[in-house]
């Protein structure tokens, strides 16, 4: 239980953060004053996208976002600074706040994140649940396959998914383009863990009795495969959404990652190796972010697993 | 009551692991080697961050395949610090009337490693290889394009003769000689055995190269220009640069480049103060390329674009002091830059100016401008970079034209897919870094003819441009060449085809007891006389 | 992600027991797909390879240099060089013709041949990554064993909260940090290379040692973050088994709890553990290349990277073939001695 708490709290609260981000951390003010008697919400205008109804020099800041600058903005004058008042967590290279990067950088990383796992589990997800349940020659083919991806060199993958530039593939955010390459390589680990647990599942009593009793096929599924099959696939889930994280900070290591100027957990890393001695805030947020993230992830797949899957505890 | 559970198992295999790891620690340390070398050791460790692509010494012309050709072997000729071509192999030499023709007198008594001598041969030879294809040597295959013919007149002397006869003329024979004798007994020298263990007349001695680890030199005591005074080079290849520096505090390694972060780091930082250091500006520099179609057709835009450009600011508080605002194409301390021009300051009132006239004016207060409905947004292309900087120039760059009120974003590609869309003219503006050599041609990034065959991908096609080029490749007088180039980069920096940012410098740390190194735009291995002055403390200066 | 064991190839209880085929004709099929397996995978990343924009003439140096301009025939008699101008189809043809001979052609990079590169760095990778595997199994194994043995115990919770979170640190960072804290703080360890300077006059003894003290940090970066996967591989492997019918009358009949771990528990967990192993191989040949990077290793990992964005197609066709090949194998080793050694299989 308290895994899953402690997970369900982490992850929950930096997807939390992530999601609000152009709320949080924007130097669009929540709330001015432009003329005598009128208020107007410059955050509301950005956000929206409408032209500035009040020239922006005209406004007074009533309301400030709680990190009132955006993850973009220069500042040369105070290039790594540490952190202080005004910069709680210091600024970087260009003299851009660094919890403002952090919070944005977020969205990035998690963004890879889950989509990368949705995309695993849209891929393993049915395969394995076909080569598990229906077995025989669809088990054969869908196998063969995942020995033929599992041969396939994902770096190659990953520089010609960035490197090429056909149409529908430009037009994509460098996010879903790393999504993809992440998603593509890690449904092979899904797909066989599904395919053993639909395996046992086909082979439990339950079903057993269920087939003896003449369900159709879809009655199986719907009622008694898909209820047990959820708490596989939620661990599967979770602890997928980490490994696309790392997976994604290891990338932009090697290069290949989520280009600038988009800020993401992993990439500030990267960059951070450098000066580690001069300045430890440029590493120490982004990574503990990082940490928190893969391991509330990981925290939350243990504690679902616990809850719902009784194998797990003692018998 | 309950077994005491596997407890002890566990404990008992920990236990065992531990112990092993703390046994192979402890006898690590103990019969390790002393990583740094005793001062008499007299040899000096330099880190590079790949592997030379080939050690055939004429091959592929990658930096560090030169750094090592021009260490084991010579050439006729070779640059020194003030960029003039020094005489090495050649004591002397001729043109013919016409310029087409040049004759070489070569320096009697050198000798190969293996002892046998130096002759015209080996020149005639090393020649025709690099220009051979098979050899991929690119830099010496385009400057000896225009060579009709080559031949040896007897043993000391080397005629050969041009197409056409240009000034520029002597640059290709800083090409490294090798033997004939030895890199000739198979046709393709990139795969033969002379290319694993090259053979020169140079002031070091090939010893050898474990791939992907080190490359070992050694001195060449019998050298022509007597013998260098430290024993040996041994270059360890640290692919990552904090690695490198940890290594250079810890003594592996005495001298490394290292990037500006780590210039500032080992500024800061107590255990770094023991380190010298120095800076060189190599024949580099930043710049934006705009596309003359489309948005950026007019000087005034492109001129604007740089004007709002804080270049002092960025220098001083991003790159640590290490760079300089460019103005052209041309290396700032070499005898072609033309002085009189200066950098365009940090004016962006004139920038607004500019691009008002140019019909650019934010006409529905969004902080963007526009003409004829359409918002100056356009997309910056930059290559990928190991180098953190170039992400943050082009991110100062972004804000920078955004409160003159244009709009850009960045799209960053991988080099070789940078080069096709940039080749292709699918950009609105690009930003990289520009490698030149010391001759003022400059003929194909600039002529109209080279937007096809030549790096004038940007489309430059300027009359005025043509004309000084052409005569520039004309003329062989020196006092005239400075005049026509020095109106070259006049009229190209009034036109702005590429707006040039910075020059960079590189940073070089080293151990304060080496002495000798010498900074110069070639850097500082294969300038002359280079790491053959370099010596260790206690050697004593030679007189 | 834990497999549950015995049923990747285990018929439902209840259904009629199917003769397995005989070993020979299992095997001679496996090789069979996996070699059409092997040729459509070379032919996919050849095609892959080539359609990247740039290729091996045109990326070279990574900046562009004003005085390496050739116009455009002597870059066509370049390309030549390399064939890269004749049609896809056709390139690969060569290569397979070539691979047919047992030579794996010459890198474009620097004309060296292939076999010579990919064997001058597989001794280094091979000895890298199953130094880190053992590691990893020899320290996850006691934990998971300790963790399935109560479950939910105060034993299981630190374990598993501890592998998460070492799981959680990227391996650069973890790199640099004992790098900081044993080479460069304490100087107990070297901080790069499979040598120090000067080994060469030492010793074999010595320098075997020297070599294993380089060895250390890498591997321990290497092996750190598999503890949390391969720890509740072997937990969850373990609980049933150790809770089981089987162990439980061992435990009541007194047995001693080594003998109980060993002989019951173990050896029903050993064929899963096999299956993971063949799928573990991938990894073993291109999965170190950052831990190559920081600690200046020699490596695969690092060699196809530099290939990848140098556009080396032949380095890069020998890795994928080498590592395609292995990782196949893997598989059908582990696939058969499952055949062969499942209890479940022996009985129908």
């Amino acid at each position: 239980m308290a895994s899953l708490r402690a997970g369900l709290g982490l992850v929950g609260g930096l997807g939390v953060l992530a999601l609000a981000a152009p709320i949080v951390a924007t130097d669009h003010a929540w709330v001015a004053r432009s003329g005598p008697d009128g208020w107007s919400s410059p955050l509301l205008r950005g956000l929206v996208g409408t032209p500035a109804a009040v020239p922006a020099g005209l406004e007074e800041p009533i309301l400030e976002a709680p990190i009132p600058y955006s993850p973009e903005e220069l500042d040369l004058e105070r290039v790594f600074e540490a952190p202080s008042a005004a910069h709680w967590l210091g600024t970087d290279g260009l003299g851009r706040d660094v919890a403002s990067r952090v919070v944005h950088g977020g969205r990035a990383s998690l963004a890879v994140g889950f989509l990368a796992a949705l995309l695993a589990l849209g891929v393993g997800l049915p395969l394995g649940a076909v080569a598990g349940y229906r077995g025989g020659w669809a088990d054969a083919v869908i196998s063969r396959g995942v020995e033929a991806v599992l041969c396939f060199p994902t770096l190659l993958l990953a520089l010609a998914m960035l490197a090429m530039a056909p149409r529908w593939l430009a037009g994509l955010p460098d996010v879903a383009r790393i999504a993809i390459v992440v998603g593509i390589t890690g449904w092979i680990p899904i797909a066989r863990y599904l395919r053993g647990e639909f395996l046992r599942i086909r082979g439990s009593d339950m079903v057993a009795a269920a087939r003896a009793s003449g369900a159709g096929h879809a009655r199986l599924v719907i009622r008694h495969i898909l209820p047990s099959s959820l708490a596989p696939v939620l661990v599967t889930a979770a602890f997928a959404v980490g490994a696309a994280i790392l997976l994604e900070a290891a990338l932009s290591f090697i290069g290949l990652g989520v280009r600038p100027p988009t800020p993401t957990w992993g990439g500030m890393l990267t960059e951070a190796r450098v000066q580690v001695h001069r300045c430890w805030w440029l590493a120490l947020f982004p990574g503990a972010a990082l940490f928190l993230a893969v391991f509330g992830c990981n925290l939350l797949g243990e504690g679902i697993r616990d809850r719902l899957d009784p194998r797990s505890r003692a018998g | 009551m309950t077994p005491p559970g596997p407890w002890s198992a566990v404990i008992s295999f920990l236990r065992t692991t531990v112990i092993g790891i703390a046994a192979a620690l402890a006898s690590g340390v103990a019969c390790a080697p002393a990583p740094g070398p005793a001062i008499g050791d007299g040899a000096v460790r330099a880190g590079l961050y790949a592997d030379p692509q080939t050690l055939s010494l004429l091959g592929k012309n990658d930096t560090n395949s030169e750094i090592i050709a021009r260490l084991v072997t010579d050439s006729l000729v070779q640059y020194d610090a003030r960029l003039e071509l020094q005489p090495r192999l050649a004591t002397a030499w001729e043109t013919s009337p016409d310029g087409r023709t040049v004759t070489f007198h070569l320096r009697p008594g050198v000798r190969w490693h293996d002892g046998a001598p130096l002759t015209a041969s080996d020149v005639v030879f090393s020649v025709e290889k690099a220009r051979d294809p098979a050899t991929d040597s690119k830099s010496y295959m385009s400057s000896f394009q225009n060579l009709v013919r080559i031949e040896a007149l007897d043993p000391l002397t080397v005629a050969a003769e041009y197409a056409t006869a240009s000034a520029d003329f002597l640059e290709g024979w800083a090409l490294p000689i090798i033997p004939q004798h030895l890199a000739g007994l198979e046709p393709d020298l990139l795969s033969s055995d002379f290319a694993r263990h090259p053979v020169g007349c140079g002031p070091f001695k090939f010893v050898r190269h474990d791939p992907g680890r080190e490359i070992v030199l050694e001195a060449n005591r019998d050298y022509w220009d007597g013998e260098p005074r430290i024993d040996a080079i041994s270059f360890s290849i640290v692919p990552d640069e904090r690695t490198a520096y940890q290594a250079l505090l810890k003594g592996d390694l005495h001298v490394i480049g290292v990037p500006p972060d780590i210039w500032a780091e080992a500024r800061a930082s107590p255990e770094a103060d023991r380190l010298a250091r120095f800076v060189y500006y190599k024949l580099t520099v930043w710049y934006v390329a705009w596309n003359g179609n489309g948005l950026f057709a007019d000087p005034g835009v492109r001129r604007a674009m740089v004007l709002a450009l804080d270049r002092e600011t960025f220098i001083e508080n991003v790159l640590a002091g290490l760079g300089r605002p460019a103005v052209s194409t041309y290396h700032p301390d070499s005898m072609w830059a033309n002085p009189e021009i200066v950098p365009l300051p940090y004016d962006p009132a004139e920038a607004g100016r500019l691009m008002d006239a140019a019909g650019f004016r934010d006409r529905d207060g969004d902080g963007v401008r526009e003409r004829d409905g359409r918002p100056f947004a356009f997309t910056l292309l930059m290559p990928a970079s190991p180098q953190e900087i170039s992400s943050r120039m082009a991110a100062w760059l972004q804000q920078s034209v955004a409160q003159i009120g244009a709009r850009m974003e960045i799209e960053t590609l991988e080099w070789g897919a940078f080069q096709e869309r940039r080749g292709a003219g699918q950009f609105d503006a690009v930003m990289s870094m520009l490698t030149f050599s010391p001759i003022p041609d400059q003929f194909e990034l600039y002529h109209s003819s080279a937007a096809e065959g030549g790096f004038n991908f940007f489309g430059l096609s300027d009359p005025e441009v043509d004309r000084l080029l052409e005569r520039g490749r004309e003329s062989f007088d020196d006092r005239e060449r400075l005049e026509i180039y020095g109106a070259l980069q006049r009229r190209l920096f009034d036109l702005q085809p590429l707006g040039c940012l910075f020059h960079l410098a590189t940073p070089v740390l080293h151990d304060p007891r080496l002495h000798g190194l010498e900074p110069s735009p070639i850097d500082y291995w294969r300038v002359t006389p280079g790491p053959r002055a370099w010596r260790w403390e206690s050697v004593p200066a030679k007189p | 992600m834990g497999e549950r064991p015995g049923e990747a190839m285990s018929r439902a209880g209840g259904e009629p027991a199917r003769r397995v085929p005989s070993l020979p004709a299992a095997v001679a099929r496996r090789i069979g797909t996996g070699a059409v397996t092997l040729l459509l995978v070379t032919w996919v990343v050849f095609a892959l390879c080539l359609l990247v924009p740039g290729d091996a003439v045109s990326v070279e140096g990574g900046a562009d240099a004003l005085g390496r301009r050739l116009p455009p025939e002597r870059v066509a008699e370049l390309r030549a060089l390399y064939h890269l101008d004749e049609s896809l189809p056709r390139q690969y043809g060569l290569w397979l013709r070539d691979v047919a001979r047992g030579n794996l052609g010459r890198s474009f990079y620097d004309r060296r041949p292939v076999v010579e590169k990919l064997s001058e760095r597989l001794g280094i990778t091979l000895t890298l990554n199953l130094l880190s595997l053992a590691l990893a199994v020899v320290l996850a194994v006691p934990l998971g064993a300790a963790a399935a043995w109560r479950p939910g115990s105060h034993v299981d919770r630190v374990a598993g909260v501890v592998t998460y979170a070492l799981y959680a640190v990227p391996v650069f960072w973890a790199g640099l940090l004992l790098q900081l804290a044993f080479a460069a703080r304490l100087d107990w360890l070297p901080l790069f290379g499979l040598q120090s300077p000067g080994a060469r006059h030492l010793g074999a003894l010595h320098g075997l040692v020297d070599q294993a003290a380089h060895l250390v940090l890498p591997v321990v970066c290497l092996s750190y973050g598999g503890l949390a996967y391969l720890s509740r591989f072997v937990r969850a492997t373990l609980v049933e088994s150790l809770h089981g019918d089987a162990v439980r009358a061992a435990r009541a009949r007194g047995l001693p709890v080594r003998r109980v771990l060993f002989f019951h528990a173990f050896r029903q967990a050993a064929v899963p553990m096999l299956t993971l192993a063949g799928f573990l191989i991938p990894g073993l040949l291109g999965g170190s290349v950052i831990v190559e990077t920081v600690f200046a290793l020699p490596g695969l990992g690092t060699l196809f990277v530099d290939a990848v964005f140098q556009r080396d197609v032949p380095v890069i066709m020998g890795m994928t073939l080498l590592s395609a090949a292995a990782t196949l194998a893997g598989i059908v080793v582990a696939d058969l001695a499952y055949a062969v050694f499942d209890p479940r299989i022996r009985r129908g």
